[in-house]
Formats: structure tokens, C-alpha cells, sequence
């Protein structure tokens, strides 16, 4: 290829396998102000910094001359990066190159699987839909008038840098790939066996965490990374019912623990004589509400009763809600302190000094939606008071959300809006025993495991299938 | 007059002899099958407080658990149905409480095989939770403290547990302009929860003048304001209402007080927590309850500088309408803006106003 050169510095450094490299292969790129900068490359190139119009490495640390920077969609440019003999990922894909194991020094196979990855990644990130409100947004950033209203300015171009970041990631990723395979090929040609090794040697890095970033891929929904409350409510059919729906909240408890979130207990009825008919929990932690939504909707249950001195077969069922706690940037409903009614839950008698109890459950109505919550569990009122209001503020604007958009309403449905013809999942205990998710498919063979806890392979499972199926996004 | 009770367990010394036995006697360890009453462990801080020095497995806690579950189920109904005392939930949630002060860190049900530790034997743990069943000791006494507002506050034998329904005083003061900076006081302060409330909001100049007649209410309320490092914000004095405030007379920006203001004639059927355990010094108003709040009318135009405000709680409704009327007519012309205030029952509970 005309105008290939190569620039190799081999430096003896306290570990001698380590040697610097400021590669610069220059691949055919359609834009010449590239958004992808391969950080690493830049990090290690000194040339870099002797340039003062650099924007970025550019391809293998190859200095570009900056540009007035401007919304755009350069983004659209960038999508078909190419090595230096013209392969695209999709093209690697596309060829079909047996996959073996990480074990096998054969480039082909670790760059196959990758750009399988990459494939996958931007399917469920719905990469095309991403790059149309990517050039939507640079058309509103790019208005005169855009900072007439300074708190949506504010918002679209933070979530335009957002956006952006989240695609560069990946370009970056893209990009890495097919640096590599430059190099290995150059390698070869240079017989130079080091460069080839260290270049196989990170594409099989590569190759084990383009399976983290598959799984991070499913979770890139808008609220994804939110914490959430987890609500459950018995279906119909009394003590039976309330058992199950206290089944499928211990069994959410145990979830998140094992992922290591924090679960606090915000409202629980009990059962009169068994389990609950309704309760809510809070999940704190990173992308609590992207996984957890995906267990919306009702689950039903098949067991010999242990209520039931007849040991008949029985079938309850059990709805479940999830909500995102929108961080505090992002909160949508103002509440106005006038539109609440503050109820003592519970309350009886005279109050006050006459009695000594430990029960300071607080209800908070939202008059104008008719929305209460409910909280019992803190310790003292004033907490129980600030619980309820959380929970409040989620539920309206979840109501928000849902009335906004119907972007996320399949997610975030209440437990009113939850039919309980909305079966997704079957736990079997009688007379044969299983779990099987009615969306995917998905099932085990030891309930227990699952009544346990054990509930990410549903979730994932559910997740990419949401995302896999829609094969128009890539 | 105490055996009057249904419940012959209680222990027949007053609060602070039993305290002061009890710091001369250490307790027996042994089973409390015998209907010895438990005496107050005075002299100890609060089980949250106390260092984690023993240990049990998770199967010892989770027999504890269940015992102590069977317990109040069993005993919920009863009563909840005799006097307004608690029923099974509720019991069940103040045993989740009791092991999440007793234990170390939350001790989650799925790890399995570790010792826990714990701030209390477990033997004791067993004692407790008889003495909250069986002697309808409150809770919070069994505890040693009770969460009001966001904060922990150490009580025992011998304080008025602070009520949910005052915690609103704190928001109260709160809406008066300019209170950051302004001399409270807090008469019959008890644990100190009105003063420790206020003492956080305040800023430079602001002060609370916390005061009570008891000597173990004193003790407590020191113990709370030490606790929230507000020493510098809250002074305490020993005296009946008005009396230990004889020098910033005038001068006070806001009075708060949740007085004793139960009926004596409604004392001997009050819920066992309250009737049987909590001191009624700080419960029993007199005749019509309204001994105390009279007394706290009358001196507050003196007590007060122009533009003061005070906030009162009382018996609820008919007690409230009282007193806006005598601040309104008879001390007219000493205070306006008088208005009342109900808690989350719905309650007329407070009654606030202002110094002319």
C-alpha cells in the first residue's frame, strides 16, 4: 500500500518483553476527522505532543489536524473502519473463519470471534437507532436558538456526550481489532515472531472481554444503570397466593444480595395466616433496575398446597413491578408539598402520650393522581416519612415516564397496569420439577436453585433475547 | 397502686431504686424461668452501643428467632386486644430490630456456617425478649434506645420514650423565621429529643435551654446531646418548667414543650408499655391533664421576648381547643397568631402562637 510506513522503537525497559510501539498504519477512512482516537496508542506515542494542532492519535497514533469542532454525525463516517488491506468487521464476520478454542494461535479464528462480539454489541445497543438520534440531537445542538431554554440545552448535550462516549467506546473497540490484525500481518511479513506474539496475545485478551461487553451491552437502556424498588403483590386465592408472592420476594432478596446490592425492606402487608399480600423492597446499586426489570410481569406457581390438608394441586400466582429511582439530576415529577396528604398508617386511640408503640408507618397520598405509598418498616416516623416520599416520587415518575413515551412502558408498568394474564415464567414443584421463562423459553430443572436466588441465567437470557430479536438495529 | 395491673410481674421498686440496686448487684446468669422481674440494666449504654463480646452460630440465633417468634405470635393477639398493646407483626418487626441492635452488621440469612457476634449473651437475648413479652416492658427500654426523626436516641427506665407525633415540633420550629440564631427552650425535655432536634439546626448564637425535674431524665438527655457533639448548642438545667430559667427571662426566641398532660383518671388504664414502665411524672397531667400546660401558658408571656413563639403538645383535640381559646381570649393581649396543628392521626395535636 502507498504511503505505509512503520515506525518500531525496541527499548530495553525492567521487563524486556515490554517494547514501546508507535505503529502508524494508516487505514482508509472516509472522514479525515476521525471521533475515534485510540487513547492507548495516543497515551503511548510521544510524537503526539510535538504537534500542536493534534486532536487525537487518530488511527495507531497518527496525528490529525484538528478541525472546528461541530456537532455532527462524523460518527456515520467512521462506521466503516478498514484495515490496511480493507477487511471491515463485518467482513471478518462475514467470512465465516472457524472459531476455535482461546487456547489456538490462529488469529482468524480470535478475530472472528470478536467481530461476532462487535456485532452483537451493537446489536443490542441498537446501534443504528443510536446513530439516527446521535444526528437528530447535532441538529438540535447545532440551532441558534438552543440555549433559549438552557435546562433542555443542558440536558440534550449531556445526553448527547453521553451518547457519543457510549459509541466511541465501541469504535474504539472496533478499531483495536483490526490495529492488531495489521500489525500481525505486518509481522509476518517483517518475520518478526515477538510482535506477532504480543499482538495474538492481546487479541486474545480482546476476546475475553468482548464477552463482559456483550453482557454490559444488554444492560445500555436508558435507566438501565438506576437503582430500583422491587414490588410484589399475591394474585388471588388467599393464603396459597400470599405464601407464593413471599416465596418470590425472598427470592429477589437473595438475588440481588448474591450481586451484592443493598435490599431494604420499604412496605410489607403480611398474610393473616401465611406469606404477603404485598410488599416492596428497595435494590441499591449499579444497574439494579437493567436487570431487575426484566422479572415485570406475573409468576405462577404449581405445587401440592402445604395449606391444603386434601394435599391437592394447587396454582398460585404472584405480579411483579420494578421501578427505577431516577438519580436526583433527573428527577421528572415535580411534587407539590400542597398536593399531599400525610396519613399515620395504622393509627387508633388517643396517640400521643397515651401509647408507647413501636408502629410508625406513614402513608403519603398524591391527591391529584390518587398515587399513595406506604411506608412501615423504618424505625421512626420522620424516616418512614422520607421512605414513603421516595417511593412516591418513583411511582409518579414512572406514571411520567409512561405518559411521556411509550419508549419504556413495557418496563415499567405498575403493578395496576400488570394483567394478570401476563404470565412470564412457570415455577413446577409437582409433579415434576422445573422452572421455564414463557418469553425465551429459558428453563431449569431445580426450582430451589432458582427460589433461591439464582436467577441470572433468566435474566440474561431474557434480556438478550429482548435485544437479539430485533434484527433490523444493526 | 401498681398491683391494681393485671400484671403481677412488674417490679414493685421505683425505676431509679431498682437502678441504683441493681448497680450494687450483678446479674445472675441464669435462666429466668422464675418470674424474678428483670431488673433494669441502668448503668449499661444501649445494646447498639455495646461492644460485639460474644458470639453465637447462626443456628443458636435462628432458634432464638424462632422461639421468640412463636412467642409473639401467640401473644400478639392477646395484647393487642386486652389494651392496645402490640400485635403479632408488630412484634415480629421489633424482634427484627432487637436482632439487628443485638448482632453485628446485618446478619444475612443466606451465609451459612460462621460464628456471629453479638452485643448481648444469647442468653440474655432469651431474657429480653421474655421481659418484652411477658412483663410488657416497651421496647425501646429493652433496647435502650429508640429512633426518632433520623436519630438514635439513648432512653431507659425512668425517661418518657419520645412519641412519634412530636417529632414534628422539630418541623414546626423550623417553618419560624429567623430560628437559627435564636434562645429555645425546651421545658421537660425528658431524653432531650425536642433539644437534640433542634440543637442540629441551629447556627451561630442559637441555643436550647433544655430543662427537667428528673435527675435520670437529665442523665439521659446528656448522654443524647453528648452523643450528637452538641454540647456548645444545648445546656441543660435541673428545675420545675419555668424555674431554672429565671436568667434569659425576656429574652427567649421559642418555648417547646411536650408536658405530662394525661388525665389522672386515664392513667390506670393506659397500655402496660406506658402505664406499668414509663415514668408518670412525665404522663400524668392532673385531673383534666391540663395541670402542666396552664402553668406553660401563664408563664410564657413572661418567658418570651416580643415576636417569640412556642409550641405545645397536648392531649389531642379538646385539650388544643382549650388552650387556643385561653391564649386567644383570656392572654389575648399577649399573644396572636394562634392556630393549631394536627399530627398524621389527624389529631389536633399542637398548639402554636406567637408573643405579641
Amino acid at each position: 500500500m502507498a504511503g505505509f510506513f512503520f515506525l518500531f522503537v525496541k527499548r530495553s525497559f525492567s521487563n524486556p518483553s515490554r517494547f514501546l510501539l508507535f505503529p502508524k498504519i494508516p487505514i482508509s477512512c472516509s472522514s479525515t476527522s476521525s471521533l475515534v482516537s485510540s487513547s492507548q496508542t495516543l497515551a503511548r506515542s510521544p510524537i503526539g505532543s510535538g504537534f500542536n494542532n493534534v486532536v487525537g492519535g487518530g488511527i495507531g497514533g497518527f496525528p490529525r489536524v484538528s478541525v472546528p469542532r461541530r456537532f455532527s454525525s462524523h460518527l456515520a463516517a467512521v462506521r466503516d473502519l478498514k484495515t490496511a488491506d480493507g477487511l471491515t468487521v463485518d467482513a471478518i464476520a462475514a467470512k465465516d473463519w472457524p472459531i476455535l478454542g482461546e487456547s489456538e494461535s490462529d488469529w482468524r479464528s480470535h478475530a472472528a470471534a470478536i467481530a461476532q462480539s462487535i456485532q452483537l454489541i451493537k446489536k443490542r445497543m441498537q446501534w443504528r437507532k443510536l446513530i439516527v438520534r446521535l444526528d437528530q440531537m447535532s441538529a438540535v445542538l447545532n440551532k441558534p436558538d438552543l440555549w433559549d431554554d438552557p435546562v433542555s440545552a443542558g440536558r440534550i448535550s449531556r445526553e448527547h456526550g453521553e451518547l457519543l462516549s457510549k459509541m466511541k467506546e465501541v469504535n474504539g473497540y472496533e478499531q483495536e481489532l483490526l490495529e492488531h490484525i495489521d500489525l500481525i500481518k505486518l509481522a509476518r511479513e517483517e518475520n518478526d515472531e515477538e510482535l506477532e506474539w504480543e499482538s495474538m496475545k492481546a487479541l486474545v485478551n480482546m476476546r475475553r472481554t468482548a464477552k463482559e461487553k456483550e453482557l454490559e451491552a444488554l444492560l445500555s437502556g436508558d435507566n438501565d444503570s438506576c437503582s430500583c424498588f422491587i414490588e410484589v403483590q399475591a394474585g388471588a386465592g388467599g393464603t396459597e397466593s400470599m405464601d407464593w408472592a413471599a416465596m418470590v420476594m425472598n427470592m429477589y432478596k437473595s438475588w440481588a444480595q448474591h450481586r451484592g446490592f443493598v435490599v431494604t425492606i420499604v412496605e410489607e402487608m403480611p398474610g393473616e395466616i401465611a406469606g404477603i399480600k404485598r410488599a416492596t423492597i428497595k435494590v441499591d446499586g449499579d444497574y439494579a433496575f437493567g436487570y431487575a426489570k426484566a422479572e415485570v410481569g406475573v409468576h405462577r406457581l404449581v405445587r401440592i398446597s402445604p395449606f391444603d390438608s386434601g394435599k391437592r394441586r394447587h396454582t398460585s400466582f404472584a405480579a411483579v413491578a420494578v421501578i427505577p429511582i431516577l438519580g436526583d439530576g433527573s428527577t421528572r415529577y415535580q411534587i407539590k408539598e400542597s398536593d399531599l396528604r400525610i396519613e399515620r398508617f395504622r393509627a387508633s386511640g388517643a396517640g400521643g402520650q397515651h401509647v408507647n408503640t413501636t408502629e410508625s408507618a406513614v402513608r403519603i397520598v398524591h391527591i391529584p393522581t390518587g398515587i399513595c405509598a406506604t411506608c412501615q418498616n423504618e424505625r421512626s416516623q420522620h424516616s418512614n416519612k422520607a421512605s414513603a416520599m421516595a417511593v412516591l416520587q418513583s411511582r409518579l415518575d414512572q406514571l411520567e415516564m409512561a405518559r411521556q413515551a411509550q419508549l419504556n412502558a413495557e418496563h415499567t408498568q405498575s403493578l395496576t397496569d400488570i394483567s394478570w394474564g401476563n404470565q412470564i415464567r412457570t415455577y413446577v414443584l409437582h409433579p415434576y420439577r422445573m422452572v421455564k421463562d414463557l418469553r425465551t423459553n429459558y428453563e431449569v430443572s431445580d426450582p430451589d436453585s432458582v427460589l433461591g436466588g439464582d436467577l441470572d441465567g433468566f435474566i440474561l437470557n431474557f434480556l438478550s433475547y429482548l435485544l437479539d430479536k430485533d434484527e433490523a438495529s444493526v | 397502686m401498681t398491683l391494681r395491673f393485671p400484671f403481677p410481674v412488674r417490679s414493685p421498686l421505683r425505676p431509679d431504686l431498682a437502678s441504683s440496686l441493681h448497680r450494687r448487684l450483678s446479674i445472675p446468669s441464669r435462666s429466668s424461668s422464675s418470674p424474678t422481674p428483670l431488673l433494669s440494666s441502668d448503668h449499661r449504654p444501649p445494646l447498639f452501643l455495646r461492644p460485639p463480646a460474644f458470639a453465637a452460630s447462626r443456628t443458636d440465633l435462628h432458634d432464638f428467632r424462632r422461639w421468640a417468634e412463636s412467642l409473639a405470635l401467640a401473644a400478639g393477639p392477646r395484647l393487642s386486644a386486652s389494651d392496645g398493646g402490640p400485635d403479632a407483626a408488630l412484634l415480629r418487626r421489633e424482634l427484627a430490630w432487637l436482632v439487628e441492635d443485638a448482632t453485628v452488621a446485618a446478619a444475612s440469612e443466606s451465609g451459612v456456617g460462621e460464628e456471629l457476634r453479638l452485643r448481648v449473651e444469647l442468653e440474655e437475648l432469651y431474657r429480653l425478649w421474655r421481659a418484652r413479652i411477658e412483663e410488657r416492658r416497651p421496647f425501646q427500654y429493652i433496647v435502650g434506645c429508640e429512633h426518632w426523626r433520623d436519630l438514635v436516641l439513648v432512653v431507659k427506665e425512668g425517661v418518657l420514650i419520645p412519641r412519634p407525633e412530636t417529632e414534628m415540633v422539630v418541623d414546626l420550629v423550623a417553618e419560624v423565621e429567623g430560628f437559627e440564631k435564636g434562645l429555645w427552650a425546651d421545658l421537660g425535655t425528658g431524653s432531650g429529643a425536642i433539644a437534640v432536634g433542634i440543637g442540629r439546626m441551629l447556627q451561630e448564637g442559637g441555643r436550647v435551654f433544655a430543662t427537667d425535674l428528673s435527675p435520670v431524665a437529665l442523665e439521659v438527655a446528656r448522654l443524647n446531646v453528648e452523643r450528637y457533639e452538641l454540647k456548645d448548642k444545648i445546656e441543660l438545667r435541673r428545675g420545675s418548667w419555668f424555674e431554672p430559667l429565671r436568667d434569659v427571662e425576656g429574652k427567649l426566641m421559642g418555648l417547646l414543650s411536650n408536658p405530662p398532660y394525661i388525665p389522672s383518671s386515664h392513667i390506670p388504664g393506659l397500655q402496660a408499655e406506658v402505664g406499668q414502665h414509663e415514668p408518670k411524672l412525665a404522663l400524668d397531667g392532673g385531673e383534666d391533664g391540663m395541670d402542666h400546660l396552664l402553668h406553660l401558658c401563664e408563664g410564657s408571656a413572661s418567658a418570651l421576648k416580643s415576636g417569640g413563639f412556642f409550641a405545645f403538645e397536648t392531649n389531642g383535640d379538646e385539650q388544643s381547643e382549650f388552650i387556643v381559646d385561653l391564649m386567644s381570649m383570656k392572654l389575648g393581649n399577649f399573644f396572636h397568631n394562634i392556630k393549631m396543628i394536627s399530627d398524621f392521626a389527624g389529631i389536633q395535636r399542637f398548639v402554636t402562637g406567637f408573643r405579641r
